[in-house]
């Protein structure tokens, strides 16, 4: 009786985490929705390059304009936590 | 409807899930090898090898379930196990929930699918048999004259 009253405490505490999965300030889902959304509807192959803002590995804020004039390769990729 | 009633009917019903669901990822297997076949699900050869081998696997399992489900007092642990596979295969999905790559494939379905397989882990924490009932239908068994493994309470060799 006491392992079944343990077990169901597991499991009611997993389907807790189940339903605060989303609201969760360290679970909830990034912005990968606007992310896409942007990809999908701003960036294309023949398509101007959208108005950017990145922060590079150096710490500096790279804007499209900082890019235009030169020849530039922008490579994406998704994070785990996007 | 009794409760050893309702666990028999939940491991058949499990039971059989997991015996299409073995069944179709062994398909899935060998369809993908058809020349220009388009996969069912986004993976390559190396996934597909462990698709068939998760298949066998289901159904193997599925086996056990419709065994327990025939004779629950004597397949206790079938119940035992299976819950805690259920709570681990709930947890797999909340981990793959956060992780962006399977969000963007299945989005929500995961968190559903784990709360699916939580509810009917805790329906079988309540419903399988105690340790009480096996022993006592063993002892039935044995009195009787019966096979054990003829019998719902039988131990089988």
């Amino acid at each position: 009786m006491i392992l079944r009253g343990a077990a169901t405490m597991v499991v009611l505490g997993l389907l807790a985490l189940d339903l605060a999965l989303p609201v969760s300030p360290v679970t909830a889902r990034g912005r990968e929705a606007l992310v896409r959304s942007d990809v999908a509807t701003q960036i294309a192959v023949g398509r101007p390059l959208p108005e950017i803002s990145l922060v590079g590995l150096d710490g500096r804020v790279h804007t499209r304009e900082d890019l235009l004039g030169h020849r530039v390769l922008l490579t994406f990729e998704r994070s785990v936590d996007w | 409807m009794g409760r050893l009633r309702l666990y028999r009917l939940l491991m058949g019903t499990l039971g059989v899930a997991f015996l299409l669901f073995g069944i179709a990822m062994v398909a899935a297997f060998f369809l993908y090898q058809r020349p220009h076949s388009t996969p069912g699900i986004p993976t390559g050869p190396v996934g597909h090898y462990f698709v068939a081998f998760t298949g066998c696997a289901l159904i193997g399992w599925a086996g056990g379930l419709v065994g327990a489900a025939r004779a629950p007092l004597a397949s206790r642990t079938v119940g035992t196990t299976t819950a805690f596979v259920l709570v681990l295969m709930a947890f797999i999905r909340m981990v793959a929930w956060v992780i962006g790559d399977y969000w963007t494939w299945l989005g929500e379905t995961p968190r559903y699918e784990a709360a699916g397989l939580l509810l009917a882990a805790l329906a079988l924490i309540w419903l399988r048999p105690t340790v009480a009932e096996t022993m006592r239908a063993k002892a039935g068994a044995v009195v009787g004259g019966v096979a054990p493994a003829a019998t719902e309470g039988g131990g089988g060799a």
